[in-house]
């Protein structure tokens, strides 16, 4: 102030008017008569171009994005699916599969008992047809052979069928473990995503607070650099307080990022550790699920096995007779394995039609479940909040301008305008220069 | 002239043009605003919502089950119907009232402090007349409240009624136009995305949606936004309105344009 002082009496007067007028101009909105007749303390503010301007407008143009994003994902046919109502699918998927597998082995079962009366029907015809005594015992007895061989033919059908059982069992069993994994570690990206963007508008909102808090001050020295006359020692000290400023508010920025990052690299870790773990838990359960599915269909086909005696063909028979019941079987046999074919044919179809609705079950993208449901709300709230917080500001220093300038009334989001005064501009500019 | 002098004639003609305007007119000071969830928020109307959710409730209840016994789709909308009746009606018995006796107390007061206009609390930033203390007193006194003898005096707030502008026939059209644009857009795009190898890929065919439907917007909705805008401003000027908001914004009073600005786009 001394350089000043020791100014000649008219610099000085010229110094104090400029000083004034440049004041008033501030004060007065950059010359804007908010009480002439076109304006008439009314104001407005077009709150969308200001939103446009905010600091914080890159991450709602974010936020916006990342919400519109998984809508766009979400927009695939998809059953959005939580993790109970899969658990709760499977169960019914394999109970069904059980149920199919109960029905053929009846299905089969019968089929073999009826196709065993026919047979001893038709060869104890055939025996009494060649005067043989006893025919009834004696086809009894050929039947019981012939009933083994169909057992057999039974049995080897069902053989295939576990075989055809076991790989699609392990098939699911890959497709549920690789899904669960995928899963969980779907889940730890959006908990660290989650835990990221909670960081991430923690330093938002402290750049904010800082920014606001310093905002008055900031504004007071800019004015002051903003007067032409002043010395340069002055302007010198004015622009080291402003870098002050800039310095403090980056320094707690920076060390608030530094604190962040090192927790969020911890987080990680734990979520990488946690993960771990859950799938190994989870992938062992299943892998243990399949092989008592596994051993339970095996021990079913062995016990059939087990129930098929060796054969015992009557041997004191003429050759044509032999040969005629020897027809006879053939063609039952013929027509029962064509008829047990068709019921494991069902039962395929049955299962791998349940197979590809497990697989769709568990092969389901992320997206499908109710995690991106979550996420998209806590996107919006986050909007929300941020959108919010950008109106709040904007309102605040509108208003602020407005009392300081004398006007009456402001509007905000008018549909058109023949009178009052544009604020837009104005605002815009408070809010970036609180922010530069 | 010394300057000095000089110095104070230049000061007293910047203050002439700072400080003394050449056209004083009075300012704007007959709008009033009212904080309408504050108004909401009261016992009345918080106990009449609950009444009319558990009375929703109810009905939907019963929707679900008749619903279930429809067969076509025109049975499906006659039920429909009939369900969307029944809850009008209802509404109207229970918030009828309470709404009628608010907008009787906001008109009272309007009356009482010479405004023209009263407007929704969010649309005012800064000034104007706060009367929703008043309207609450008013309106949870015992006392009978009398309609206002005359209409609001005019105002210079003019409102126009957006919903009716988007039912015009080519504002409509345009928008069905660019709904079923966007719908096909998304099931297109939705099915590049799920295709996507990488996040990149996917932020790449995500801009370009967005890109396809920005254009697609600037091209057909834009100049109508554009056209009604002006048309607004033509017929604010020529009835002497300095502003012109919303419908949904304007609680009492103002000076309905909305006809005026439909016939101005028709011409």
């Amino acid at each position: 102030m001394s350089s000043a002082n020791s100014r000649p009496p008219a610099l000085r007067i010229w110094t104090s008017l400029v000083i004034a007028c440049a004041g008033a101009v501030a004060l007065s909105g950059c010359g804007v008569n908010v009480h002439s007749a076109s304006v008439r303390g009314t104001g407005y503010v077009r709150m969308d171009e200001a939103i446009k301007h905010h600091p914080l407008y890159a991450q709602l143009s974010q936020l916006t994005d990342a919400i519109a994003a998984i809508d766009l994902q979400a927009a695939m046919p998809q059953v959005p699916l939580s993790g109970a109502q899969i658990a709760q699918q499977t169960a019914v998927l394999n109970r069904e599969l059980r149920d199919a597998q109960v029905r053929a082995n009846k299905i089969l079962a019968q089929k073999q008992q009826d196709y065993t009366r026919r047979e001893q029907q038709a060869v104890a015809a055939a025996l009494a047809a060649a005067g043989v005594k006893g025919a009834g015992t004696l086809a009894a007895q050929q039947m019981s052979s012939q009933s083994a061989q169909q057992m057999q033919q039974a049995a080897s059908a069902a053989n295939s069928d576990f075989m055809a059982y076991q790989q699609s069992v392990i098939a699911q069993d890959n497709a549920a473990s690789s899904s669960v994994a995928k899963q969980l570690e779907a889940q730890a990206t959006q908990q660290y995503r989650a835990k990221a963007m909670q960081l991430q508008q923690n330093e938002t909102d402290l750049s904010l607070r800082l920014t606001q808090q310093d905002a008055q001050q900031r504004l007071a020295i800019k004015m002051r650099l903003s007067n032409l006359a002043m010395d340069e020692t002055s302007r010198k000290q004015a622009q080291a307080q402003l870098a002050a400023l800039d310095a403090k508010e980056a320094s707690a920025l920076n060390a608030q990022r530094k604190t962040d990052a090192a927790t969020l690299q911890a987080y990680q870790a734990q979520l990488r550790n946690q993960t771990g773990n859950a799938i190994r838990s989870q992938v062992g359960a299943i892998q243990a699920q399949t092989q008592a599915k596994i051993a339970e269909h095996r021990n079913q086909v062995g016990a059939q096995l087990r129930n098929l005696g060796p054969p015992a063909l009557p041997t004191n028979l003429p050759p044509g007779l032999q040969a005629r019941i020897q027809q006879i079987h053939s063609q039952f046999v013929a027509q029962f394995q064509a008829d047990a074919l068709k019921t494991v044919n069902d039962y395929n179809a049955t299962k791998a039609d349940l197979s590809r609705q497990f697989a769709a079950l568990h092969g389901a993208d992320v997206g499908a479940t109710g995690a991106a449901g979550k996420e998209l709300n806590d996107l919006q709230h986050r909007r929300d909040a941020l959108y919010a917080q950008m109106v709040g500001q904007v309102q605040r220093d509108a208003a602020r301008l407005a009392k300081e300038q004398g006007f009456s009334i402001v509007f905000v989001n008018v549909e058109a305008a023949t009178g009052g005064y544009d604020m837009t501009g104005q605002v815009i500019k408070d809010l970036e220069s609180q922010h530069e | 002239m010394n300057i000095r002098s000089l110095a104070l004639i230049i000061g007293a003609v910047m203050a002439a043009v700072l400080l003394a305007p050449g056209a004083i007119a009075a300012d704007l000071t007959d709008v009033g605003y009212i904080d309408q969830a504050d108004l909401a928020n009261m016992p009345v109307f918080v106990s009449a919502n609950r009444q009319l959710t558990g009375y929703k409730a109810q009905l939907d209840a019963q929707f679900n089950n008749a619903i279930k016994h429809a067969r076509t789709d025109a049975d499906r909308q006659r039920v429909s119907m009939v369900f969307q009746q029944q809850f009008s009606d209802k509404q109207r018995e229970i918030i009828g009232p309470l709404f009628q006796r608010a907008q009787l107390a906001i008109a009272a007061v309007s009356t009482s402090r010479n405004l023209t206009v009263v407007v929704d609390k969010r649309i005012v930033i800064y000034g104007g007349q706060d009367i929703t203390k008043d309207v609450e007193a008013l309106f949870t006194s015992p006392q009978a409240i009398s309609p206002p003898a005359a209409s609001p005096p005019p105002s210079e707030i003019g409102f126009v009624d957006q919903t009716v502008l988007d039912g015009l026939p080519k504002v409509k059209s345009a928008n069905d136009t660019m709904s079923t644009f966007a719908a096909a857009q998304r099931e297109v795009y939705s099915a590049k995305i799920a295709q996507a190898r990488s996040n990149t890929e996917k932020q790449q065919i995500f801009a370009e949606y967005n890109k396809t439907l920005t254009d697609k917007q600037d091209q057909l909705l834009k100049p109508l936004v554009d056209e009604t805008k002006s048309a607004t401003a033509r017929v604010a000027r020529r009835k002497s309105l300095m502003l012109v908001v919303d419908r949904a914004d304007v609680i009492y009073g103002g000076t309905d344009i909305t006809t005026d600005v439909q016939n101005e786009l028709g011409k």
